[in-house]
C-alpha cells in the first residue's frame, strides 16, 4: 500500500465532509493513498429506502469533479446491455451531460444520474424497461445526445457545431456549421452565440475527442 | 406489528439462506481459493478453517464476509521465515488470479473486474505445534505480530446469547457509514450486554447506544483470545465520538419517529415495486445511461 501522507487524509476527510450527512451509508476511505467513496448506495422515495447497491467512487479527475462509480457486489451483470463495463464502471450518463448542468458537486452527482441509474437498474432487474429511456451504445448514443444539444441530426453538421463550439471566437464570415453554404452572419450566428453560452469551449473540445475515440 | 415482531422482520430480511445464489456462489469461491492455497503452498500443507460472520451466526446479507485462515506450521519456514513474508507470500500466490486489496491482517479477495467476493484470507502462523493459538502479521498496527485464536473468537460471539442484537448493531453501523472493526464493535456490544440477556431486543439496543451516549471515553474491551495483550479500546476510541453521535441521533430517531427512523421499512414486494414507479414519478431531471 502507498504511503498514507496528510493531503490523502484530507482529501477522505473533504470528501465525507461533501457525503457523509446525506448519505451516512457512504463514506470516504483510504486505499492505496487515495480517497476512495465506499460504501451502500440507497434508491429512496421519500425517505423510504427501496433498494441497495453496493459501490466505490474513485477520483481520477480530482474530488472537484464526478467519480467514476463501480458496483462492487457483481449485482449487476457486466455487460453493455445493462451500461456496465467489465471492469465494473457503471455508465450514469453520456459524461457531458454532466458537465453541462454546470453542477459539479458530489452530492448532486448523486441524487441525480447516479440515483436515475440505480433506480433503473432496479426496475430492469425486475423486468421493466429503464424509466427514462436509454442511449444507444457506443459512438451512436453520443450524436444522440449531442443532436440534443445542439438541435442538429447528422454526424457532419454536430462535428461542424462541436468544432466552431471549441473555438475562441466566431466570425461571421465563416461558413455556417449547419452545411447551408451561408456565411455565419447570414445563417446560424445567433442559435452559435446562444450554444455558447450552454456548451463552454472545453467542454466542446472534450465532446469531440469522446466522438474520436468512441467504438462505433 | 409490535416492535419485537417489526425487528424479527428485520432481522429476516436479512437472512441469506444457505440455498440462496449469493451464498452457493461464495461456496464454490471459497472452495476456489482453498485450491489455490493449497496448490500455492503444497510443501507446506496449510490449515485452512473458515471464520466470519456465518461462522458467529452474525450474518446479514447486506454485509457479510467469510473470512478463510491459512495458518502455517510454526516450525514451517517454507512460506515465509518471518509473519510478514507468509502475509506476503499468501498475496503473490493469490495476486495470480485475484486482485487483493491489503487489510491490517487480511487480504480482501477480489476477482479481476473487482467484484467484490466477501471474503477474506488470513494468513498466520500457529504459535506451537497445539494447531490452537495464532499469530498474525499485523499492517500499520502497533505491534507487528498479533496473536489470535479463531475458535475462541468464534464461540465467544457465537454463544454470546446476544446475537440478534449484534446482528441488528451491525446492520446500524452499515446503515450509518460507521468505520469500525466488527470484531471489537461486537465485543463491546456482548460487554455492554452483560447480564441483559433476558430482555427483548430493543431494549439491549436502546440499553447499548445510552451506554455508548453516556461513556466519554471507549471502555476496556479485550480479545478473549489474547486477554492481555491485545487491548481493543483503542481501536474503539479512534471512532468513539462518531459512535457516540449517531448513537444519541438513533435514540431521539427511535423516540420521536419510531423504530422505522432507524432500520426502514420492512416491505412486501408489491409495496417496494410501488415505491419504485412512485421513485421514478418523483424524478425531476431524468437522465439516461450510456455505454462507450
Amino acid at each position: 500500500m502507498g504511503q498514507v501522507g496528510r493531503p490523502a487524509e484530507r482529501a477522505v476527510e473533504q470528501l465525507d465532509g461533501q457525503v457523509h450527512a446525506r448519505y451516512p451509508s457512504l463514506r470516504g476511505i483510504l486505499r492505496d493513498g487515495g480517497p476512495v467513496l465506499s460504501g451502500t448506495f440507497p434508491v429512496e422515495h421519500e425517505g423510504t429506502v427501496l433498494d441497495r447497491f453496493v459501490i466505490e467512487g474513485y477520483f481520477p479527475y480530482g474530488l472537484g469533479l464526478p467519480p467514476v462509480i463501480l458496483e462492487t457486489n457483481g449485482r449487476i451483470p457486466r455487460t453493455v446491455d445493462r451500461h456496465v463495463f467489465p471492469n465494473g464502471t457503471i455508465c450514469v450518463e453520456v459524461p457531458e451531460l454532466t458537465l453541462l448542468r454546470g453542477d459539479y458537486s458530489l452530492v448532486s452527482f448523486l441524487e441525480g444520474p447516479v440515483h436515475n441509474y440505480f433506480l433503473g437498474q432496479s426496475l430492469v432487474e425486475s423486468g421493466q424497461p429503464w424509466p427514462f429511456g436509454e442511449w444507444s451504445h457506443g459512438k451512436l448514443g453520443l450524436l444522440e445526445a449531442y443532436a440534443e444539444i445542439l438541435g442538429v441530426a447528422d454526424e457532419a453538421s454536430i462535428r461542424r457545431y462541436l468544432d466552431f463550439l471549441s473555438r475562441q471566437g466566431l466570425k461571421g464570415h465563416w461558413q455556417c456549421p449547419c452545411g447551408s453554404g451561408k456565411r455565419l452572419r447570414h445563417c446560424h450566428r445567433q442559435r452559435l452565440g446562444s450554444l455558447r453560452n450552454d456548451v463552454p469551449a472545453p467542454l466542446a473540445r472534450l465532446a469531440l475527442r469522446r466522438l474520436n475515440t468512441a467504438r462505433p | 406489528m409490535t416492535i419485537a415482531e417489526y425487528l424479527a422482520a428485520v432481522l429476516q430480511s436479512q437472512e441469506l439462506p444457505e440455498d440462496s445464489p449469493e451464498w452457493k456462489l461464495l461456496i464454490a469461491r471459497r472452495k476456489e481459493i482453498e485450491g489455490a492455497l493449497r496448490r500455492g503452498f503444497s510443501e507446506s500443507s496449510p490449515t485452512i478453517r473458515y471464520g466470519g460472520s456465518r461462522a458467529k451466526g452474525t450474518l446479514i446479507g447486506e454485509s457479510y464476509d467469510l473470512d478463510i485462515a491459512c495458518y502455517f506450521e510454526h516450525a514451517d519456514t517454507a512460506p515465509g521465515e518471518s509473519l510478514e513474508e507468509i502475509y506476503n507470500n499468501v498475496a503473490a500466490v493469490l495476486d495470480k488470479d485475484y486482485a487483493l486489496v491489503r487489510k491490517t491482517s487480511a487480504l480482501r479477495i477480489r476477482d479481476r473486474q473487482l467484484i467484490d467476493f466477501h471474503i477474506d484470507v488470513v494468513p498466520g502462523r500457529f504459535t506451537d505445534g497445539s494447531r490452537s493459538d495464532c499469530f498474525l502479521h499485523q499492517n500499520g498496527g502497533d505491534k507487528e505480530r498479533l496473536k489470535t485464536n479463531l475458535d475462541i473468537h468464534i464461540a465467544h460471539v457465537r454463544d454470546s446469547g446476544v446475537l440478534p442484537a449484534i446482528r441488528l448493531l451491525k446492520l446500524w453501523k452499515v446503515r450509518k457509514g460507521l468505520h469500525i472493526r466488527q470484531f471489537p464493535y461486537e465485543l463491546l456490544a456482548i460487554d455492554l450486554l452483560k447480564g441483559r440477556h433476558s430482555k427483548g431486543v430493543a431494549e439491549q439496543l436502546i440499553h447499548v447506544w445510552t451506554e455508548i451516549c453516556d461513556t466519554e471515553r471507549a471502555p476496556l474491551v479485550q480479545d478473549p483470545a489474547n486477554p492481555t495483550g491485545n487491548d481493543l479500546s483503542p481501536v474503539l476510541q479512534q471512532c468513539w465520538g462518531e459512535l457516540r453521535a449517531q448513537a444519541r441521533t438513533t435514540l431521539t430517531q427511535v423516540a420521536n419517529s419510531g423504530w422505522e427512523a432507524v432500520f426502514g421499512k420492512v416491505g412486501a414486494d408489491a409495496d417496494r415495486a410501488s415505491g419504485l414507479a412512485a421513485a421514478v414519478v418523483a424524478v425531476s431531471r431524468p437522465t439516461k445511461p450510456w455505454a462507450r
